[in-house]
């Protein structure tokens, strides 16, 4: 057991960790956004479907990772913005909306596997985006592996999530979306425009959703398989609970769910005997102890999932 | 008269528009969409046993729909209909097990009621995390769902598992629930999901309490005022719908599968919302609605068997319609406009 825990054990472990929780962390960054403007996208799981495929398709037919990585952002954003259009246009329930997008990708999205792999004798493949050691900071012990050694998509995330925390915690920008998701009535009375600022938060989330899929094909696995996500889309929205709606913290949130997903293949190599359903079971349990413990602290944006119609009274 | 025009127009925009789409799909998948037609409603129509899979089919979506309903009418959003229905066919799997010698009926009966309980207490946890304390239901019913399915596969890989295999399910369960007609797999939880869509009529239309989750659906603050409690009321719709779909749940347990699996529910609670939504929350509407649902499914099952048809044309028809329902309005405008240029 304690030969178990070598620095090569944990060092293989943060990576596998770290690598696990990128989809996680990109689809919650975007849909941090989405809820900070009031819009609850249940329909996480059709955004990253769709950049999977997406992605998958036009890399395979281009032969170019960067025009998968486009294709994959352009299929998430469409989605999104027919739940954004749903949501904000026709005022709709948002809920119902995602669970009809994610069945409807799930469908459509296998339905095009099916043709594509039909017409191919040798099932699609993909390349998948290099690993690139950043010099200097991979060297570190125990995290420089896991954090730099990694492909470009995650150090675009870095960025992104740094990004992310200036803009909604220190811009104007970041308080405008604070308002619309808060009180839409008393934002679009001050001048913001909240229908086009609703829409621009789904656009975030739809490209990062989008990403999100697209990391999955172009970076871990090279293949798209029938319902690949395989629930991602439900765990990020946990990761968003979890992580407060802030950026860093819901990075820190995928980790620790991407760890316990990581935890479950080498639970017999440590001679630890649960159940691999325990550790699958976990990340939700946490939500939920999380959400009990911000009874009376944190709340939900005032107007989350509740559709705002300017002429009504 | 107006009116009714505008009726017929909306119906044909959206059986048009689905039928296209139908349509597209058979044709990339390379068949001929008219024998397919011909297979789709052969699959349904043409053998007692594929009418009869229809109804089986729709039971656990018209038990679950109905909870759901429930929910909505009452401003519960629940979307944890998946996982009450494996806590409901966890607790009938322990029932059942339960090795005591009584009548068969009897201990259907036992089984059937635990599912009920335990699907209500399931609910029970987003319910009262709501009415106290004000947690969004969503999450917390969509977290439910996944923990009640992990629940499974620790359970039937430990306690409840078969000793005689090494397979992740449970023995063989000796109550079941009867077939009522022979030689199909139709059984008596089709006939008790018939019964639940007259009760929960007679409980939302024609009781008081009926009326109060209605008003605590439709306005909380005229709730309070008119001296309804609320939080009861929430309970009360959080419960009865976890309940339903745990019988739901138990129904495919002890009528179809007779063991517990991983795969017994299947993402069926997920579709039983949407059940909910086209039943317009009203229990013939659910009825009607789940049997639609069902026949989509036999009738593209059979399409694919015999005309490879991938059957994933059910999530992608099941998502549109829903999609258009939820356009609902635009449809309207545009049929409206039309009118009106037509008119002019």
């Amino acid at each position: 057991m304690e030969q178990i825990f070598t620095l090569a054990f944990l060092t293989s472990f943060l990576s596998a960790a770290v690598s696990t929780a990128i989809p996680l962390a990109y689809a919650s960054m975007g849909e941090i956004y989405s809820e900070k403007a009031g819009i609850l996208n249940i329909g996480l799981e059709a955004n990253m479907l769709a950049g999977a495929f997406c992605s998958f398709a036009v890399a395979y037919t281009s032969g170019s990772l960067w025009m998968g990585l486009l294709g994959g952002i352009v299929g998430g954003l469409a989605v999104c913005m027919l739940h954004a259009f749903i949501s904000v246009r026709l005022a709709q329930n948002q809920t119902i909306c995602g669970i009809a997008l994610n069945i409807f990708l799930l469908g459509i999205s296998s339905y095009f596997l099916k043709i594509l792999v039909s017409n191919n004798p040798a099932f699609p493949q993909v390349a998948t985006f290099p690993k690139l050691a950043i010099p200097g900071l991979s060297a570190i012990p125990l995290i420089g592996e896991a954090l730099f050694n990694q492909n470009i998509l995650v150090y675009i995330l870095y960025l992104l999530i740094g990004m992310s925390q200036v803009l909604l915690k220190h811009t104007q920008w970041g308080n405008s979306l604070t308002a619309v998701g808060e009180h839409p009535r008393a934002a679009d009375t001050v001048g913001i425009r909240v229908y086009r600022t609703q829409y621009l938060a789904a656009a975030i989330n739809g490209m990062l959703g989008g990403m999100s899929g697209a990391y999955m094909v172009l970076a871990q696995l090279g293949v798209f398989t029938e319902n690949m996500t395989a629930g991602r889309g439900y765990i990020a929205l946990a990761v968003v609970i979890f992580g407060r709606r802030e950026p860093i913290r819901a990075a820190l949130a995928a980790l620790l769910f991407g760890a316990a997903e990581c935890m479950q293949f080498r639970m017999q190599a440590l001679g630890i005997d649960l159940p691999a359903q325990f550790m699958n079971m976990l990340p939700y349990l946490i939500t939920m102890i999380a959400l009990l413990g911000s009874i009376g602290k944190q709340r939900d944006p005032e107007s989350l999932g509740k559709p705002y119609i300017r002429d009504a009274r | 008269m107006r009116k009714y025009t505008v009726q017929v127009a909306r119906a044909l925009v959206y059986t048009g528009l689905t039928l296209a789409v139908a349509t597209l799909l058979i044709l990339g998948a390379g068949a001929s969409p008219l024998q397919c037609a011909g297979v789709f409603i052969r699959g349904i129509f043409g053998s007692l046993n594929g009418f009869a899979e229809v109804l089986v089919k729709a039971a656990p979506l018209m038990l679950a729909g109905l909870g759901i309903s429930i929910g909505f009418r009452s401003g519960f959003f629940n979307i944890g209909a998946e996982g009450q229905m494996y806590m409901g066919a966890i607790a009938a799997t322990v029932v059942a097990m339960w090795p005591v010698q009584m009548p068969s009926w009897i201990h259907v009966t036992l089984a059937m009621a635990a599912a009920f309980l335990a699907g209500g207490l399931w609910a029970f946890i987003p319910g009262i995390l709501k009415a106290k304390f004000g947690i969004s239901e969503i999450i917390n019913t969509l977290m439910l769902n996944y923990i009640a399915f992990d629940l499974t596969g620790i359970l039937i890989r430990g306690v409840l598992q078969d000793s005689t295999d090494y397979l992740p399910q449970s023995p063989a369960l000796g109550p079941e629930l009867a077939g009522i007609l022979a030689p199909t797999r139709l059984h008596a939880g089709f006939l008790l999901a018939l019964l639940m869509v007259l009760i929960v009529w007679w409980l939302m239309e024609h009781t008081p309490t009926g009326f109060e989750l209605q008003v605590v659906g439709s306005n909380k603050r005229a709730a309070r005022c008119l001296g309804i409690n609320v939080m009861k009321s929430i309970v009360i719709a959080s419960c009865l719908g976890g309940g339903l779909a745990g019988i739901a749940g138990a129904g495919e347990l002890l009528g179809i599968q007779h063991r517990l699996l991983e795969g017994l529910v299947g993402g069926s609670g997920y579709t039983a919302i949407l059940v909910a939504l086209l039943g317009r929350n009203n229990p013939w509407g659910v009825l009607a609605a789940s049997i639609g649902f069902a026949a989509l499914q036999v009738g593209a099952n059979t399409m694919q068997r015999q005309m490879g048809i991938p059957a994933a044309i059910v999530s992608i028809l099941t998502g549109f319609i829903v999609i258009l329902l939820l356009c609902d309005a635009l449809i309207l405008k545009l049929i409206e406009k039309r009118k009106v240029e037509g008119a002019a």
